[in-house]
């Protein structure tokens, strides 16, 4: 389908110093873990979404120099020889697609805790960093100034030697310059602190000698935080902050404006429970709003919908559409817009899943929408396309249409299985993420900081996107309303059967901290619930509820967000040191806590349940078990264990005489069936099932291409050489 | 027992088409073909009466009148669990207008002599709602509309069946079989095909048969057509139609202030 006028907007070129972006889709630096130590990754990654039509495509923050060193997250650098030729992959593969290679200078300052190099990392001040634990600058002198900007061009240089396209002198996130800048950060007297004049200095410096060094090749960037969100102490973009880009306007030759700091980067990357679409336009649209620069502008607030993006233009906010895990979720969205394939958009649900793995520190970046990212080369895996599989004159008989089961329908669809059947026991497709989908709460009511609750409404893409996908595949149906039983399983005609059947919450209070039940729990009584029924709302929830949160991700909280929203009391008790660990790595933990305090929840870490009895909780400090405490209670939550679902499996395996009989070749089980997990880790097992059905056993996953060095002498070949599986992306 | 169930193969527009070059019909490459609805319903209402009878040589017999694409919908209903079905067809019923189709499926009925015929009370591509009332026409049957409910006493020769009127009322009547039911959509869960009942299916026997082989001359069908489409268009697009954009808030607003003006108007 041509493209709709409405947006054509979007795809005009626009010159950016040297360069030209041809048309407004721009991936903003983001980490996905493969720096320049995962070559292929890295450059199959980005060349991804320049084959989907990106304009221009960013590293992740890249280290300047030892110094500046995030070990363990996975920073890029460009340190030396050795790291132009390995980013040189991306940039040419980038350029292949004809777009524009960014490169994200990077220098920490206390942020970077410099575990590998060793280094001592420099500051303008003496305090410690705000984000990690008890890391300490060195206080910079004027030597000090001058050889970690010398640092910044040498940088600049061996970038332009790497290909590098759009240079930036990164300071949002309140890394080094925006250190200088922000008093915060800058207690100094010298000519580098007081005066804004002076805390812009070492930033306007380090601009200008970039641009010297490189301006007249490359395009000079800024990624800068209009407002730091600490009010008063620190840069507030109707002061400092749009006073900044009028200062070093004449320096840059685009803005890349974001919010915040890294310390509370949620409030940038924000989680969809409590940031909308297009949520940082009250700070970062001021810039362009205000007149405050002459230069094209970029941002971001995870937008994924095209009008969204036209009305972004069209009204001056930013003359570029800069996005993340949009681009994440579906690396081909400027081609599906110029294509008008709206509905073939996988539009992020920003639970920040891709986010996580950095913040834990090394593994490589997930998707929960999109199964392929990071995938392009260490597998081989493409976002759109699906080679036939070898077997697809089989027929598959998929059980269970949640997450897991869902994508792999999809995926074996697309493989051009001769026949797939999805059928599903309740009335809808969608599994769990039908009822997750209705926790947190949506008051709409401000929350005490920015933003606001919204639940988890927006989970519900994952459905979404699948059910119409799945609509269109001609060579699969989906039933839905129908239990199979083992019987009709064997008898259904499937020479493939997959089962995804899911699991279900422990009634009796089993759990990961003790490995025992809890005396008195039991979920089948009428005032205990576990968390999905406490959306199906078939028992009545009395005032007082305590929930007992052992999971460690959204499940407890949410379901106390939930109650406390509709006017429960709620006790949240958990046997961690914190409510949601994982939390803390999707950066949902800082919105969740204000939330939890606003809606007057009672929070008990290190503290566990003993036994239950009617009306009353018996509870111990994890480290004092005679520490004893009561909570009178008129419900409880048990958000313990969860269990496979899997006797269907077993039933099935166990008659290997009667699979053959019925001429069931392969029986496999996915997902939550196979072992609980989240939801992202579901969709990759059905994914990664439907990629290799035609592998020789495709329950064992295929060995993936490892980036590790090879000792001696090696070429890409002996890395190509460790994919078993038929790529789907063109790998060199 | 033999019941008898009509069906269609329906087409769907895709998002976006095109006419022929005669304006009269639609180009078959923006088309989509299933099996209508309604038929689903009639379909498994025949299959849920023969197995509850369970009697050695009870069957269901599909029969349709269509191009080769209509196969598929047949093959569908053999594998849902119909024991035969037969096609009518050659290039003279092209076009052919619902009384046309009726006055050839007559001709089977009159072949097959079944104990009920069951149809959809309408297709959802022609929506024409008359096959079936036209064909209780040609066989001199009972005939009853909209079906919501079926009880049918097949020794003794009747059946009782509920009909939703306006209002909330359901009319109840008693009648004759053989007669002629058109079934409402929601009168029963249409089951589905498994795989193996798929495959299976294609080993049933579908019968092709042409007007002629029925006895059935090309006159006889033209004098039974009643219309014949001349042109299909889109709708004019009125004036009446205002396209909102922008913020959801200021799409709200503007509905408020749309309501707010046609409430005051």
């Amino acid at each position: 389908m041509a493209r709709d006028p409405k947006y054509d907007i979007l795809f005009e070129p626009i010159q950016i110093g040297p360069k030209t972006l041809k048309n407004r889709f721009y991936q903003v630096p983001h980490c996905i873990g493969a720096g320049s130590e995962k070559p292929g990754m890295q450059a199959y990654h980005r060349g991804m979404k320049a084959e989907g039509g990106w304009g221009a495509c960013c590293t992740e923050y890249c280290s300047i120099h030892p110094e500046s060193d995030d070990t363990s997250r996975v920073s890029a650098r460009i340190w030396d020889e050795g790291d132009v030729r390995n980013l040189s992959a991306m940039t040419d593969r980038l350029h292949q697609f004809g777009a524009l290679a960014g490169i994200e200078l990077w220098y920490g300052g206390p942020h970077a805790p410099c575990m590998e190099s060793r280094a001592t990392p420099r500051g303008p001040s003496q305090i410690a960093s705000d984000f990690e634990l008890n890391i300490f600058p060195r206080y910079m002198d004027q030597d000090d100034i001058d050889t970690v900007q010398q640092m910044y061009v040498d940088a600049a240089i061996r970038a332009r030697e790497a290909g590098f396209d759009i240079i930036y002198v990164y300071g949002a996130h309140a890394y080094l310059p925006f250190q200088f800048l922000s008093p915060f950060y800058n207690r100094r007297t010298d000519k580098y602190g007081g005066s804004f004049e002076n805390r812009a200095r070492f930033w306007r410096e380090s601009l200008y000698k970039v641009r010297e060094a490189v301006g007249d090749d490359c395009a000079i960037a800024s990624r800068f935080a209009v407002d730091h969100l600490l009010g008063p102490i620190s840069i507030q973009v109707g002061e400092d902050g749009a006073r900044f880009v009028e200062y070093c306007d004449d320096l840059v030759d685009l803005w890349d404006l974001t919010v915040g700091d890294i310390a509370e980067w949620g409030q940038n990357a924000g989680p969809s429970r409590f940031f909308e679409e297009n949520h940082e336009k009250p700070f970062t649209g001021q810039i362009k709003a205000g007149n405050h620069t002459n230069k094209p502008v970029v941002g971001v607030g995870r937008v994924t919908n095209p009008d969204t993006m036209v009305a972004i233009i069209k009204s001056g906010q930013f003359d570029i559409i800069g996005a993340a895990r949009p681009s994440i979720s579906d690396p081909f969205l400027p081609k599906k817009i110029e294509e008008g394939r709206f509905d073939d958009i996988r539009e992020c649900i920003g639970c920040n899943q891709c986010i996580s793995r950095w913040e834990i520190g090394g593994p490589p970046m997930v998707c929960t929408q999109n199964a392929t990212a990071g995938e392009e080369y260490r597998r081989g895996w493409h976002p759109e396309n699906f080679h036939p599989a070898a077997n697809r004159d089989k027929s598959v008989l998929v059980i269970g249409a949640g997450p897991a089961g869902m994508e792999c329908a999809m995926v074996l669809g697309k493989r051009q299985m001769s026949a797939v059947h999805l059928v599903e026991a309740d009335k809808e497709i969608g599994g769990c993420v039908n009822w997750i989908s209705q926790l947190g709460h949506s008051d709409g009511k401000e929350n005490l900081f920015r933003g606001s609750a919204r639940g988890l409404g927006e989970w519900k893409r994952i459905v979404n996107y699948r059910q119409i996908q799945l609509d269109k595949l001609k060579n699969v149906e989906v039933h839905a309303g129908s239990r199979l039983s083992t019987e009709q399983v064997l008898e259904y005609g499937a020479e493939i059967v997959i089962v995804a059947t899911g699991c279900h919450f422990a009634t009796d209070g089993m759990n990961a901290a003790t490995h025992a039940p809890i005396p008195g729990a039991d979920a089948s009584l009428d005032w205990q619930l576990t968390p999905d029924q406490v959306v199906s709302e078939a028992k009545r929830i009395g005032n007082r509820v305590l929930v007992l949160e052992n999971e460690a991700y959204f499940m407890g909280v949410s379901v106390a967000q939930k109650l406390a929203g509709e006017g429960h009391d709620v006790t949240l008790v958990t046997q961690a040191a914190e409510i949601a660990n994982y939390m803390d790595y999707t950066l949902e933990a800082p919105m969740l806590h204000r939330d939890l305090d606003r809606l007057g929840v009672h929070i008990h870490t290190y503290t566990m349940l003993e036994k239950i009895e009617p009306g009353v909780c018996h509870a111990y400090d994890v480290w004092n078990p005679a520490h004893k405490q009561q909570f009178e209670v008129d419900t409880v939550v048990l958000c313990t264990a969860r269990i496979s679902d899997d006797a269907l499996f077993r039933e099935l395996k166990a008659d290997k005489a009667r699979l053959e009989a019925e001429g069931i070749e392969g029986l496999y089980l996915i997902g939550d069936a196979s072992a609980p997990r989240m939801i992202v880790d579901s969709v990759f097992d059905g994914h990664r099932l439907g990629r290799e059905i035609d592998s020789p056993h495709p329950e064992m996953p295929l060995p993936f291409i490892r980036e590790r060095r090879l000792w001696g002498e090696t070429t890409n070949e002996d890395y190509l050489h460790e994919l078993k599986n038929t790529a789907d992306v063109a790998l060199a | 027992m033999k019941i008898v169930v009509a069906v269609k193969q329906v087409a769907a527009l895709d998002e976006e088409f095109e006419l022929l070059d005669d304006g009269a019909g639609v180009d078959p490459d923006f088309l989509e073909w299933d099996l209508n609805e309604w038929d689903t319903f009639s379909l498994e209402a025949a299959l849920e009466l023969r197995d509850s009878a369970g009697g050695e040589g009870d069957e269901v017999v599909a029969i349709t009148v269509g191009e080769e694409e209509a196969e598929e919908g047949l093959r569908s209903c053999l594998a849902k669990g119909a024991d035969r079905a037969i096609r009518v067809w050659d290039e003279s019923l092209a076009g052919a207008d619902a009384l046309a189709v009726a006055r050839v499926l007559a001709a089977v009925l009159e072949r097959e002599s079944p104990d009920l015929v069951l149809c959809g009370v309408q297709s959802s591509d022609a929506v024409n709602g008359s096959t079936g009332t036209a064909l209780a026409g040609y066989l001199d049957m009972p005939r009853v509309a909209v079906v919501t409910h079926l009880d049918w006493d097949a020794a003794g020769g009747t059946a009782t069946v509920h009909r939703e009127l306006e209002g909330g009322l359901i009319e109840v009547l008693r009648i004759r079989t053989p007669a002629l039911l058109t079934i409402q959509t929601g009168i029963n869960e249409p089951r589905y095909a498994t795989l193996r009942a798929i495959k299976q299916a294609r080993e049933k026997p579908l019968e092709l048969v042409s007007p002629d082989g029925l006895g059935l001359d090309e006159a006889a069908v033209q004098a039974a057509a009643g219309s014949r489409t001349v042109a299909l268009a889109p709708p004019e697009r009125g004036a009446g139609a205002e396209m909102l954009d922008g913020s959801a808030d200021a799409v709200a607003a503007r509905i408020i202030e749309i309501v707010g003006e046609r409430m005051a108007g």
